[in-house]
Formats: C-alpha cells, sequence, structure tokens
C-alpha cells in the first residue's frame, strides 16, 4: 500500500512538475481556460501559498462537501483529494502527511472494479465533480448523488484525475463559473481516460500491474492535456469556422491519422462497447482524435471550447469519445515509446522537456526541445492544409512536394483572378438582350444551377489555358481588343492584322510566328463569322490571347500550344 | 424552371449574385451601352471589375482576412480617388511582414510563399499557416466568382 501510494506521489509530483512547467507560459491567460491550463496555473499558484494554508481550505471545501448532501462516511475520502491537491501544490511533507492515509484508502477504492456502472457514474461525476470548486453549484449537483457506491467511484475517479483538476478546489474559488464550468467539461474526461486506463491495463499483458499503474496515470495525464486539446479543438471546428476549413479537419484525419489513431480506433470501440455508446466515438472520433495529434494554441478559443463543451448536453458522449481518444493516444504512445512503460520511474526529468502548453509530445527518436516541438506543430498545421489545398486546385493529386505544389497554387489563383478580369471584361462590353426586370430571374437561375458546362470555349475545363495568359489590366491590351467588339466581324481581322504589323516593329519575336497567328486568326474569325453573335468569346478570348503574347506578357512555346487548342478541330 | 437542388439563399454563390447583378444594373443604367468607343468601355469594364471585387467581399464580410483587406483597399480607394502610396499602411504591412515572416519556420517556403502574399488580398500580414487558410478560402471565392459570371455573361451573349 505504501508503495503504491509512494508511486503516486510520485507521479503526482511529476505530473505537477510538468503540468507547471507546461503551463507556466499560460498562467497570465483567463481562468476560462480549459483543462490543465487551468488547473496549472492554479497548481503553480500552489506552491507560493502555505501549504497548511492550502490544506485549511481544502478542508473548508471539504467541509462544505460533507455539510451538505454528502451523507457518506468518506470525509476522509474528501480530504484525500484536498490530499492530492496539496500534494499537487506543495509536494511537501506536510501534504504528504495529509494525503498518505486517504491515497491508501483511494486506491482501494479505486481498485474495485471498474465497470460497475460508469455510465451512471459518469453522469453523476459531473455533478459531484462541481462540488470542490462552488458551493453555489453544490446544491444543484449534490442532488445527483444517487448513493454510497457511486460516490465512492466517483472517489476512485477524483483519484484520477491528477492531471490537476484537483487544483480547481483550492485556487480558482474566485472564478466559480468558468472553473465549474471547465470541470463539468474536463470533469468526465479522465473518468473514461481512467476507465479506458483500466482496460489498458488488462490489456497490457506484459508490463506488470504497478507500472501499469503508472501507465494509468500517465495516459491519465497525457489523456487529460491532449482530451482538453480535443475539447478546444472540436468546438472550435464546429464554431466560427468557414466551411473550407471543415474539410480541413478531414483532411487532417486522413492525412494525420496515419499516426495510428485511426487503427486504433476500431478497436478501442470494441473496448468501449461495454460502458459508452460505441457507434458516437466511431463517428465522432476520428476527427478530434487526429486533432489530438496537431495541438493547437488558441487561447480564445480555448474558453469558448470549454464553455461550449460545457454548455453541451451530450457530455457523456463526448467525454466518452475524448477518453476513446485519450485511450487510442496513450496506446499510441505506449506502443510508439516503448520506453515509457518503464520510463516513468526512470526518466521522470525527461517530460518537462518533453511537454509544453501545447501538450504536444514527442515521438519516440525525434527532438524534444521546445523549439522543434513547436516547429512539428507547424508543419504539421501546414501539411494539413496543404491537403486541402490539393483538393482544391484541380490537378493538383500527382503533384508531390511542397514547392511544386504552392507553385500549382499560385498558378491557379493568378488563372482565376485572370478569368475574374476577363469576365468582368466581357461583361462590359455584351449588349444587355434583356430586360432588366429579368435580372431576378437570372439571379435564381445562377443561384440554382450548378456549375454547367460553360459555352464559352476560352473556358473549357482546361484551366491551364488560363494560367498562362492575359493581363486584361492593361489599357493597351484593352484598346487592342476593341476592334474585336465591334458587330462587324469583318472589320476584325482586318484592324487585328494593322495592329499587328504595327506592332511587329518593336519585338524581337520571330516574324513566322506572327504570320502564323495572323493565318489562324483569319480562319477562326471566317469560321466564327456566320454565328449571330456579335460578341463572340472565341474571337476575344483568341485575340487577347495575341496581343498578350505581342506585349510579351507569354512565352512562344505557350502561344503554340495555344494555336493547337483553338485553331485545331 | 423545375430544379430539384434547394437553393440555399445565404450560400455565398447566392449572396455574391444578388450583389453582383445588382451592381451590374446599376452600371448599364448609367450610360448605354450602345457606344463602344475604347475608353468608355474599359471604364465600364473597371467598374465591373470592382464591382464584382466588392460584391465578393462584401458577401464574405469581414470573417476572413482577404476580404477585410480587399474592403479596406476598395474603400481607400474609392475615397482618394487617386493613387496613395497610404504610407500607415505600408508601414504597417512592413512591420507585420518583419514580425511574422522573418526567417522561415523550417519549411523552406519562402520564394513562393511571398508570390502568394502578393496574390491574395491582405496577404502580406499572415504567417504561412494563416495565409494556407486565406488561400483556400479566396479560392473557394474566386471559383464562385468565375461562375457566377460566367453564367451571367453566357445568358447576356446568347
Amino acid at each position: 500500500m505504501d508503495d503504491i501510494g509512494e508511486n503516486h506521489e510520485h507521479e503526482l509530483e511529476n505530473r505537477n512538475e510538468n503540468s507547471i512547467n507546461c503551463q507556466a507560459p499560460v498562467m497570465s491567460s483567463d481562468w476560462q481556460f480549459g483543462g490543465a491550463n487551468l488547473t496549472s496555473g492554479g497548481m503553480s499558484l500552489v506552491p507560493s501559498d502555505n501549504p497548511l494554508a492550502i490544506g485549511s481550505s481544502c478542508a473548508s471545501v471539504a467541509d462544505s462537501f460533507g455539510s451538505n448532501i454528502w451523507e457518506h462516511p468518506s470525509n476522509s475520502q474528501n480530504l484525500g483529494f484536498c490530499g492530492f491537491n496539496v500534494q499537487h501544490g506543495g509536494s511537501s511533507s506536510n501534504a504528504v502527511g495529509i494525503g498518505r492515509g486517504t491515497l491508501t484508502t483511494l486506491r482501494s477504492s479505486i481498485d474495485r472494479p471498474f465497470d460497475m456502472g460508469w455510465n451512471a457514474a459518469s453522469s453523476t461525476l459531473k455533478g459531484g465533480f462541481l462540488l470542490p470548486n462552488t458551493n453555489r453549484i453544490l446544491p444543484q449537483s449534490l442532488s445527483q448523488l444517487p448513493d454510497d457506491s457511486a460516490f465512492i467511484e466517483r472517489a476512485a475517479r477524483f483519484s484520477s484525475f491528477i492531471g490537476g483538476n484537483f487544483s480547481d478546489m483550492v485556487s480558482p474559488l474566485g472564478m466559480p463559473e468558468s472553473v465549474g464550468l471547465y470541470t463539468r467539461g474536463v470533469g468526465l474526461m479522465p473518468v473514461h481516460e481512467y476507465v479506458f486506463s483500466a482496460n489498458e491495463m488488462k490489456s497490457v499483458s506484459s508490463v506488470e500491474s504497478q507500472k501499469s499503474k503508472l501507465n494509468v496515470a500517465e495516459a491519465t495525464r497525457d489523456a487529460c492535456l491532449q482530451v482538453e486539446n480535443r475539447a478546444k479543438e472540436s468546438p472550435l471546428r464546429k464554431d466560427g469556422r468557414s466551411g473550407s476549413l471543415v474539410p480541413a479537419n478531414e483532411e487532417t484525419k486522413q492525412g494525420t491519422g496515419g499516426s495510428g489513431n485511426e487503427s486504433d480506433e476500431p478497436e478501442f470501440s470494441g473496448r468501449e462497447g461495454g460502458q459508452d455508446e460505441p457507434s458516437s466515438l466511431d463517428g465522432t472520433g476520428g476527427e478530434p482524435s487526429t486533432k489530438g495529434l496537431s495541438a493547437k494554441k488558441r487561447k480564445r478559443s480555448l474558453q469558448d471550447a470549454e464553455i461550449d463543451q460545457a454548455k453541451r448536453g451530450q457530455t457523456p458522449t463526448e467525454a466518452a469519445k475524448d477518453g476513446a481518444e485519450n485511450q487510442q493516444k496513450g496506446d499510441q504512445k505506449q506502443a510508439t515509446s516503448a520506453n515509457k512503460n518503464t520510463g516513468k520511474k526512470v526518466s521522470p526529468a525527461s517530460h518537462p522537456p518533453k511537454e509544453e502548453y501545447i501538450h504536444v509530445r514527442a515521438r519516440r527518436g525525434q527532438a524534444t526541445n521546445n523549439h522543434s516541438l513547436a516547429e512539428r506543430v507547424r508543419r504539421e498545421k501546414i501539411s494539413e492544409r496543404m491537403n486541402f489545398l490539393q483538393d482544391l486546385v484541380p490537378g493538383c493529386n500527382k503533384v508531390t512536394g511542397k514547392a511544386v505544389m504552392l507553385d500549382e497554387i499560385i498558378n491557379y489563383v493568378q488563372s482565376l483572378q485572370r478569368q475574374v478580369e476577363f469576365l468582368s471584361m466581357k461583361l462590359a462590353t455584351v449588349n444587355p438582350r434583356l430586360d432588366f426586370n429579368i435580372e431576378g430571374l437570372l439571379a435564381k437561375d445562377i443561384i440554382q444551377s450548378r456549375a454547367g458546362p460553360s459555352s464559352t470555349l476560352g473556358f473549357s475545363p482546361d484551366l491551364s489555358v488560363g494560367y498562362a495568359s492575359l493581363h486584361l489590366s492593361q489599357p493597351g491590351l484593352v484598346q487592342a481588343a476593341l476592334p474585336v467588339t465591334g458587330n462587324n466581324a469583318d472589320v476584325i481581322p482586318r484592324s487585328l492584322s494593322s495592329q499587328l504589323t504595327s506592332m511587329t516593329g518593336g519585338l524581337k519575336e520571330p516574324n513566322q510566328l506572327l504570320n502564323s497567328w495572323e493565318d489562324e486568326l483569319h480562319n477562326v474569325v471566317q469560321m466564327n463569322y456566320g454565328t449571330s453573335a456579335p460578341f463572340n468569346s472565341l474571337n476575344v478570348y483568341f485575340t487577347l490571347l495575341l496581343i498578350s503574347y505581342l506585349m510579351g506578357q507569354m512565352s512562344s512555346d505557350l502561344i503554340k500550344i495555344y494555336l493547337m487548342l483553338f485553331a485545331g478541330p | 424552371m423545375n430544379n430539384p437542388h434547394h437553393m440555399n439563399p445565404r450560400s455565398l454563390k447566392s449572396r455574391f449574385t444578388t450583389r453582383f447583378l445588382r451592381a451590374l444594373t446599376k452600371i448599364r443604367a448609367q450610360k448605354p451601352i450602345s457606344s463602344s468607343s475604347p475608353t468608355e468601355i474599359f471604364r465600364r469594364y473597371r467598374k465591373i471589375k470592382v464591382a464584382a471585387d466588392k460584391s465578393m467581399a462584401y458577401s464574405v464580410r469581414s470573417r476572413k482576412t482577404w476580404s477585410r483587406a480587399m474592403l479596406w483597399k476598395l474603400r481607400s480607394r474609392s475615397h482618394r480617388r487617386r493613387p496613395v502610396k497610404t504610407k500607415f499602411r505600408q508601414s504597417v504591412m512592413k512591420n507585420t511582414k518583419t514580425t511574422t515572416t522573418t526567417g522561415e519556420d523550417g519549411v523552406g517556403f519562402g520564394v513562393e510563399a511571398s508570390e502568394l502574399r502578393e496574390l491574395v488580398p491582405g496577404g502580406e500580414a499572415m504567417d504561412l499557416c494563416n495565409l494556407l487558410d486565406e488561400t483556400a478560402h479566396y479560392i473557394k471565392c474566386l471559383t464562385t466568382q468565375v461562375q457566377v459570371m460566367k453564367k451571367i455573361a453566357d445568358f447576356y451573349s446568347l
């Protein structure tokens, strides 16, 4: 028992250090931060206080516990929570003294069967967990306490909240609502991760029970941190993001999900079966799990995320989902870093450098200083967005490599901008054949119809045509293009040829190309001479192409290509 | 016309279409199109282009950095009516540029990223990550714009 207690304390201390190290930079941020940020903020405040004061505050909170509805004979357990917290706070001998006795009792309660109605317990835990934080929240939550066994389970879960929710008890007593919301959100997370860690314990056959407990604690801690990431991320994703970014998340799923979460998910959901809805996990677990891998640094969104998560009525499902991801994360981490199974005792000092306040864990064999971690996160973000852009830009699936992709993107954006210019030019010249009353119908038609095939040859889906071409914004080009807009088709070749000859003098390009251009243009124009449309897009496009070439905008190779395209069959 | 697809009145496409058509009719109402003098057509072309950009930026409001930058550009242009150097803006851009784009974040995107920044309005003041986000949204809006304008042009030229 004492050994267990010792190890537990050790873990607590480690975790305390870690979270303090991790979240010291975040200290100054709002209390409404969800997750371990808040708790570690509290925790880092704690050491500066007198541990006795902490204990007394704990006691006061515990008294508030006991005085209300907690008629269970487990005031010692209450103190045990405070004891945990105190241990967190000071890692002082006083705290240890308080905590140790209760630690053992909690441990025993932890060791009880985990499968005892986690669902009900989790839902009640929500209420119960709020207790340490405010008296205000107490009445509503305490009413949910069913009976002794449920409470004991809750106590068991409390012990697993090593990630620092306990600090909420002590420090942010002045921040009732936000903390309450936070804990409501976060409180559920460790429950399920504890559940999973329990499963993990069963599944990890090669690990000793003690080590597995350490792993549990470790996974719990990681899960705590990562759950909050997902808590941040999932509401963030659902909230104010544009539609374009939602697919980015899906992309993330595919892109970064290869780290193993996807593979873990099915087996995980199988494990989950007895406890929470696995179906919900399958559907939604994948999304946040990969987000957990790419931790985000959004402070404001954390607040929103926590509040949103707290306000959602699906907290059990979400917590289960989060817990699922934690489980996967824990599995993955332990699978990828074998040394960590035994590493809890071996390298407690290695944890602080591996963790920073965005809760990214270094993978095995990778550099672990904060800069490289931040860089890795950034790189992951960027690659995720590049994948999304790859879908947007047509014809980029075969392209590999970031530089080439970026070039393609740049070309595509340029071509789109030029198309807009060209179309506005066309609209400026076209005759409005219809009454203005029809504008409304036109609008409806446009909105309702999908992107159908365009009748203008110039915009056939071969966007590469658009890529290279037109700089219509130059007045010279417009001037040159104007003759085409006349209603007399026979004027066109004459004016164009005259312009060609006039422009030829100043150019270094070979004349035969220009002559071939002239001929082609003649052919094309004569082909289209019979059409009823006085303003033929082909004419315009071809002419403008020619002119832009003459202005030196295009290379001769491209001109040849376009000649093939337009003057061909 | 029977249309099985549901029309979303608040989609980007519909917002842009209504705004743009309104602007188009306004422009057309100003001068008759029969005159085909080059300068007039050029002027009309500029107006239409500005109207297209403006309607797109207004459809997106301030949700995206690029739309905000575009609106800012359009407003300053319309207010001053001359190529203003806007020293303030330049200095702001320079400052933000130095702070956000100094060095590379280990990815090696320098040249292309700067090109992209020039293309996407407001891109100078964004780091690569946000730049890619903005680019994605900008591409989506540009494709919508092109689609709508194509349809309008086809409608009128047929």
